[in-house]
């Protein structure tokens, strides 16, 4: 279910520079275009358009958000099994796993290790099989 | 296309040097899943009658399962598929790690390789798009070294599967690694891609895949991951060994449930039997001739899975795994850190071969690791040629001044070296115990323990015939992790499956009662295989069934996961059919189903005059029988009858 792109857009490119998978192409100034096969519905490009000229899968026109107001996956360690799911889903890779605690706890757990690419797709959140992932309001 | 399955997968002809993508219908789903259902399916009509394993026209694949990347945990289960140079029939390899998900996250189910390279090549995929790439500066290096300096030119994140020395150079107990030392090891598939002159195959991509209720899904993990989590106190490692004695002195055994085993694998890993197995005689000890009495718990204290532990420094999790049975270890026999030293290797290249050096076990599995050859059939290979030094049918001049006595870790350091790199004596033994007892002959066959050219793993079939049977009879000979008694009990498929013999909880029998093959021993071990050919084609993980089929809910969750709504009955119809292709394919390429029969010595013929399977003897012929018969083939030679295959809907072989 792939996101599209309307005759709003002007070629600002910054839907093609947060784009994970580098599905968007399109020449500086003209209307860009998203590459159905590879979109992988991220929302990324709805969230950073500053001309509003990005549909979502449901065909609704999504708003700009500004990028520092992103949500951010918070993990509940005491939920966690620590089956690299989130990490591994985490189409920009920000998630790590920690090593292992000194209190003898010897899993380690994912933790947000980039936290300025993360472009709240929330993937971590929707597949997390254990529900131990939040997607949360960064701290103002 | 439907729910939890791509829909297509990368054909290879690295011949031609070409690429492309082929859609799979999704009634190849329903029948055969995914995974090695797909694997097999792909490989019966594609790889012709009579091909060369080594040569261009065998086909290798590299499959995910259906349930990776659902949500489902213990997915995480890849498999390379291929024929197998090693027993000439069909051949898979299981391996847990990252790769799994890339598969699918590239786009596809599976890669399929055909052709020979004329120069080592790579593959790299990227967001579905494929590039055969030159592998000249690969070529050489260990498997290690390989992934690091891949991950390095394309990011941390991409996965690597590739092959080391071992694999280049034909070894056909070589394997294909990922995850820095993880291995595809069985089948000797890593010389199928040595002979392709493939290097390694790097993925990197981020396909979302299709589920049909992820709420459903989660809920059902949810439930599984309580199970793994909620952790008995077991008290130290040595308490584990004892308790083996003490199921050896007992006359009676007991109903297993996978829960306890659960909770020393999330302990220690697989190294909580390092000395329970050796105490209660699932160990083979000696190259199969000798017990406990030879491999007590003061030498098996060499492996004391406490000391094992001790060194780990993070528990290590295949993807969607909640339990982490693997660790990653600092020891100083090891570079850096690497991955524990698992059961089977411990075993292997210990007790198998009486070695007590617990810094050389960490050393060559590391060294195998890199290498890419498998540490079961190092090890087992090893155990045959210290049999014949023993024998006088190798002499130091033989081993190019090794003493290979029992034992000896140093020179079993100095063996390995020489079976990867091909050299003297390691030549001869870098194929695996078939080949190397028919080079060097003067009756060394009495004491090759292989099944169909396979080295058996370290279960023996003495303490449990179901092992024995299966490393007999499965298509893939000698493999431990598709069925036995112990299995069929923690599996406790007859909570879901009708028609199947029930088990009470920790229901006491007498030992002796096991190796009465009968009616219900038969149904139990063809449900083992039919269960597990459906375990595989999801790419779920063999300890995360042990849980019991109520615990870790493999039915439901493919329900939930493509929205088929089969029932339990309807899955194991379809892992039928994937073990009668599979069977099918060793008959269209020649093989005898009875020569694939477990060695004499390991099914204790003569029987054992000591230890914890003294005097026992399995009447595999018999048990062998009632297993074809389970299945719809013909019980005196393992073809698939007619009616089978019609039923199933397979081309006859």
């Amino acid at each position: 279910m792939p996101y599209t792109i309307t005759d709003a857009c002007v070629g600002c490119q910054a839907c093609v520079r947060v784009c994970p998978v580098g599905a968007i192409t399109g020449e500086k100034k003209a209307k860009h275009v998203i590459d159905h096969e590879l979109c992988i519905a991220c929302g990324a490009c709805g969230r950073i358009c500053p001309h509003a000229s990005v549909l979502d899968p449901s065909g609704a026109l999504c708003t700009m958000e500004k990028r520092s107001s992103w949500k951010k996956p918070a993990v509940d360690e005491k939920a966690c099994v620590s089956c690299m799911v989130c990490i591994e889903t985490c189409p920009v890779n920000c998630l790590a796993l920690s090593a292992a605690k000194d209190s003898g706890d010897p899993h380690g757990y994912p933790y947000l290790k980039d936290a300025g690419s993360c472009i709240a797709c929330g993937f971590c959140a929707a597949e997390c099989p254990v529900a131990a992932i939040r997607m949360v309001q960064p701290p103002a | 296309m439907g729910y939890g399955y791509m829909g297509r997968v990368l054909n290879v002809d690295l011949g031609a040097g070409s690429v492309e993508v082929e859609r799979i219908p999704d009634e190849v789903y329903g029948k055969y899943l995914s995974g090695l259902g797909l694997g097999s399916y792909i490989l019966y009509n594609r790889i012709p009658r009579g091909a060369d394993p080594l040569g261009p026209d065998n086909v290798l694949g590299f499959v995910s399962g259906l349930l990776t990347g659902t949500g489902s945990l213990f997915a995480g289960r890849w498999m390379v598929v291929g024929k197998s140079p090693l027993t000439g029939g069909w051949g898979d390899a299981n391996c847990g790690g990252m790769f799994s998900p890339a598969i699918k996250r590239s786009g596809f189910d599976g890669i399929f390789f055909k052709g020979v390279s004329e120069r080592p090549v790579f593959l790299y995929v990227k967001n579905g798009r494929a590039e055969i790439r030159d592998a000249a500066d690969l070529w050489g290096k260990d498997t290690i070294t390989t992934e690091s300096i891949l991950k390095k030119e394309f990011g941390e994140h991409v996965c690597v599967a590739c092959i080391g020395p071992a694999g280049e150079r034909l070894s056909l107990i070589s394997g294909v690694c990922c995850d820095q030392g993880r291995m595809a090891a069985r089948s000797g598939l890593g010389a199928v891609m040595g002979s392709k002159r493939l290097k390694a195959v790097v993925l990197d991509g981020k396909a979302r895949i299709p589920v049909y209720d992820r709420d459903q899904v989660h809920r059902l993990s949810g439930r599984c991951g309580r199970w793994v989590r909620f952790q008995l106190p077991l008290g130290p490692g040595t308490l584990m060994g004892y308790l083996g004695t003490l199921l050896r002195v007992l006359p009676t055994a007991m109903a297993m449930d996978g829960f306890v085993y659960k909770n020393i694998l999330r302990k220690w890993g697989t190294g909580g039997l390092n000395q329970m197995s050796p105490e209660w005689g699932d160990s083979p000890i000696k190259n199969w001739k000798g017990s406990n009495v030879d491999w007590p718990m003061s030498r098996s204290k060499s492996a004391h899975p406490d000391y094992v532990r001790r060194h780990e420094v993070l528990k290590y999790h295949c993807y969607s795994c909640p339990l982490g049975c693997g660790g990653i270890c600092s020891h100083p026999a090891i570079p850096g850190e690497g991955h524990k030293p698992e059961y089977e290797s411990v075993l292997a290249l210990g007790g198998l071969c009486m070695n007590q050096d617990t810094d050389s076990l960490f050393e060559m599995n590391e060294y195998l690791n890199r290498a890419g050859m498998d540490t079961i059939s190092a090890g087992a290979t090893i155990a045959f040629a210290m049999e014949c030094y023993e024998q006088g049918i190798l002499t130091r001049d033989d081993t190019h001044g090794l003493d290979l006595r029992w034992g000896n870790s140093a020179a079993m350091r100095e063996l390995v070296k020489m079976m990867v790199e091909r050299k003297g004596i390691g030549d001869t033994l870098a194929d695996g115990v078939r080949v190397a007892s028919g080079k060097i002959g003067k009756g060394s066959d009495r004491f090759a323990v292989h099944a169909g050219g396979q080295e058996p793993a370290m279960h023996d079939g003495r303490m449990d015939p179901g092992f024995a049977l299966h490393y007999s009879v499965e298509p893939t000979p000698g493999r431990h992790t598709i069925g036995a008694q112990l299995y069929y009990e923690m599996f406790q498929l007859w909570k879901k499956v009708k028609g199947l013999p029930s088990k009470l909880p920790f229901q006491i029998y007498t030992k002796n009662s096991r190796y009465v093959p009968d009616e219900n021993k038969a149904k139990e071990a063809s449900a083992c295989s039919r269960y597990m050919a459906v375990v595989n084609g999801s790419g779920l993980c063999l300890f995360g069934v042990f849980l019991g089929v109520t615990r870790t809910p493999t039915f439901d969750w493919l329900n939930a996961v493509t929205g088929w709504n089969k029932a339990p009955e309807e899955y194991l119809e379809i892992g039928w059919r994937i073990q009668t292709l599979r069977q099918a394919f060793n008959i269209r390429h020649g093989i005898d189903p009875n020569g694939n029969k477990l060695h004499d010595r390991a099914l204790g013929r003569p029987p054992l005059v000591e230890g914890a399977n003294k005097n026992r003897t399995v009447l595999i012929e018999e048990m062998m029988r009632g297993y074809w018969s389970q299945l719809g083939w013909d019980e005196s030679t393992g073809r698939p009858l007619p009616e089978t295959l019609e039923r199933l809907g397979i081309e006859a072989p």
